[in-house]
């Protein structure tokens, strides 16, 4: 079971002294410093992510979230269900802006039983929705590592080879309440090629470690709150696509949004499908959009037709995720006092202040540093480039 | 009413492809680059009294390159005093606004003297004045004090017709100014824009083809100069039908239901085995082969 070595442990290491590396200016801040820390994270991610490697884009998800009793502790202000559900809100938007036509399920797991708090869907309200109301949950019992993640894998082994299997588990007790024998979960999970990844709030928990392992995710547990936020921010990027992901052609509707006016003489009110389940009444609405095969309405995309089962989307929906397709890559550092041209930046006209320049490989244009971040993180693409295009 | 500590930035992209206006200039005389930039002028000018914090910033759109004409780079701001082209303003005018006037004027007059059209290259640069604006709104948040809120706007007046190679680097801009919560409002002095329709859904703003070139100060002033808060009160021309279908990568048709490869995301109107773009091939799902029995071999005697 144990092939690998295991990594050393923090306390084997050396003497760290984490002390010295905040220093402080001539005014006695300590902010340039630890900007200066905080954005040397930002551009390892943007460095990290290189290379031409095929990533799965549409995506199938489930956060397990632990509401034990551990979860009303307070070391996450007010306490660690309330941060926890906070960045989840902030998580799935993020991650329905990266990923348009993925898709996302919540789980909830406490008193030693997992239950589904939202299906699998690609619409961001219902979960936030979902989210917002779990605030009031009491948090107590165990929590049940093995039932939450059968429940995640019974609607995960349905869906087609070609999205990628993902369950994102957070995970805050030090123990968990089984049934069955976990590790014989584990295979079945890695047979069915579903990638576990957990987020721990105490401490290391060895059947963690190893599910993280075999299942092929990843396993980290938080220092505070920011360190929350960027270990969740790094599962909104796609992942690399498992060599065993089958790729196929997805058969897909681009249906057209109608807008009538009340003053039209042709218009008809009509329901909306998406109302079938919804606990909100039926609304008659004028315009919306239509599915090309069955014709049936929808008021927002990109959803999943229940008539017919044809995926809805719109031509921006998969445009969103091109920039990961075509990556931008990363700027050369350089000080400021080897730059030789003029100190002034390209993108936002602004005079060059800061002790590093960064330099567009392709277009050699310079430019600052908030520039560089905003470039890479938002907008995907160098303004000088594209002024040079044939 | 917007309290002291709210700013709204207007920034102005106005397309000056030179072959476009040239053209225009013989067709139809009274309709001129200085009296567009005049219009221009008249709706920043107005922007800039409309509250004593609001912001303007002037881009113009060449076939080669994006230029700041407001603010621009060879002027320091706050420096009314010693600046030799105008002593002080001559009619009476905020001084503000002179400065402002004179620096849109000079710099256009620089920018379409210096530039000279290549080779190929004909069409306008819309995609990178567009991110050039968003890393200027960036950079001007960020130099905010605490406590004040700015909203910000970019009005884009085109000329010349879409450029097909840019949808990516377009699209990219767009999402990134959604994200911002910037607006993008385009008034489209000639041939429709799909590109230009897509941007106004997708952020929220507006989109107007002038019917009459000559009155475009009148059209600037009365729908693209209020402020996005006050628009709901309105009524402004009605937000136009957006064609969101997809084309297909093998015939440039728009199609209603297709193919999307799952590695590349390209779009195809028929079944294919092999996906062009990323020649990845696909599984077909085989209905189950039934082998034939095999016959005994009938034992010989």
């Amino acid at each position: 079971m144990d092939e690998e070595p295991e990594r050393a442990k923090r306390w084997e290491g050396e003497f760290e002294r984490t002390w010295e590396l905040l220093v402080e200016d001539e005014s006695g801040s300590l902010k340039p410093s630890v900007e200066d820390i905080l954005f040397k994270a930002k551009r390892k991610r943007v460095i990290e992510s290189q290379g031409q490697i095929r990533l799965g884009m549409m995506r199938h998800m489930y956060i397990v979230l632990d509401a034990s009793r551990t979860m009303e502790d307070q070391d996450l202000k007010p306490n660690r269900l309330t941060s926890t559900l906070k960045l989840l809100e902030f998580f799935v938007e993020e991650y329905f802006d990266q990923n348009p036509i993925s898709q996302l399920g919540i789980i909830a797991t406490k008193n030693k039983r997992a239950e589904k708090l939202t299906d699998l869907a690609g619409n961001p309200k219902k979960h936030i929705e979902a989210l917002k109301r779990a605030v009031d949950t009491t948090c107590s019992g165990e929590p049940s590592l093995y039932n939450s993640l059968s429940l995640a894998m019974q609607n995960l082994k349905h869906m087609p080879g070609h999205t990628s299997r993902e369950v994102l588990v957070i995970f805050s007790s030090l123990t968990t309440c089984d049934p069955a024998n976990i590790y014989d979960l584990i295979k079945t999970l890695k047979s069915t090629k579903i990638r576990v990844s957990i987020i721990g709030l105490s401490a290391e928990v060895r059947v963690c470690t190893v599910l993280a392992r075999e299942t092929g995710g990843t396993y980290h547990v938080i220092l505070d709150e920011s360190h929350f936020k960027e270990l969740l921010m790094y599962h909104v990027k796609p992942p690399p696509a498992s060599s065993s992901s089958e790729c196929s052609l997805i058969r897909m509707g681009f249906p057209q949004h109608t807008l009538v006016s009340i003053s039209d003489q042709d218009s008809k009110p009509s329901f909306s499908m998406a109302h079938l389940d919804s606990t909100v009444g039926p609304g008659l609405t004028l315009g919306g959009y239509y599915c090309p095969q069955c014709k049936a309405k929808y008021s927002e995309l990109p959803v999943e037709c229940k008539v017919c089962g044809l995926t809805l989307v719109s031509a921006p929906h998969l445009a969103r995720s091109f920039h990961h397709l075509f990556p931008l890559d990363a700027f050369k550092e350089i000080p400021l006092e080897e730059h030789q041209g003029e100190r002034f930046c390209e993108g936002c006209q602004g005079d060059l202040k800061e002790q590093n320049v960064y330099i567009c490989p392709s277009c050699e244009s310079v430019f600052c540093m908030e520039c560089d971040l905003f470039i890479h993180d938002t907008l995907h693409c160098c303004p000088s480039c594209v002024h040079s295009q044939p | 009413m917007a309290s002291d500590d709210e700013l709204s930035l207007l920034l102005i992209v106005v397309d000056v492809n030179p072959l476009w206006w040239g053209r225009k200039a013989q067709e139809e005389p009274e309709f001129s680059l200085s009296k567009c930039i005049d219009a221009i002028m008249v709706l920043g000018n107005s922007h800039l009294v409309m509250n004593r914090n609001n912001r303007l910033a002037v881009i113009a759109s060449h076939c080669q390159e994006s230029h700041f004409l407001y603010p621009s780079k060879h002027w320091k701001g706050g420096d009314f005093a010693s600046d030799e082209n105008s002593a002080g303003s001559r009619d009476g005018k905020f001084e503000l606004l002179t400065v402002a006037n004179d620096l849109i004027v000079q710099e256009i007059k620089h920018l379409t003297a210096r530039t000279q059209v290549r080779g190929q290259q004909t069409d306008t640069l819309l995609a990178g004045s567009l991110a050039k604006a968003l890393c200027y709104i960036h950079r001007v948040t960020k130099q905010l004090e605490a406590g004040q809120e700015m909203k910000s706007r970019i009005l884009v007046i085109k000329a010349a017709e879409d450029c097909a190679s840019q949808y990516m680097n377009f699209m990219n801009v767009i999402f990134a100014a959604q994200k911002q919560g910037v607006l993008i409002d385009a008034c489209v002095l000639d041939a429709e824009s799909g590109l230009l329709q897509q941007a106004c859904d997708i952020t929220g703003g507006l989109y107007l083809k002038i019917p009459q070139t000559t009155s475009l100060g009148q059209y600037l002033l009365w729908v693209f100069l209020p402020d996005p808060d006050q628009r709901s009160q309105l009524v402004l021309p009605p937000p136009v039908h957006v064609d969101y279908r997809a084309a297909c990568f093998c015939h440039r048709n728009l199609i209603e239901i297709g193919y999307v490869c799952s590695v590349c995301l390209s779009i195809f109107c028929n079944f294919s085995p092999i996906c062009t773009t990323c020649e990845t091939a696909f599984k077909i799902a085989l209905p189950p082969v039934l082998k034939a029995k095999k016959k005994k071999p009938k034992l010989g005697t």
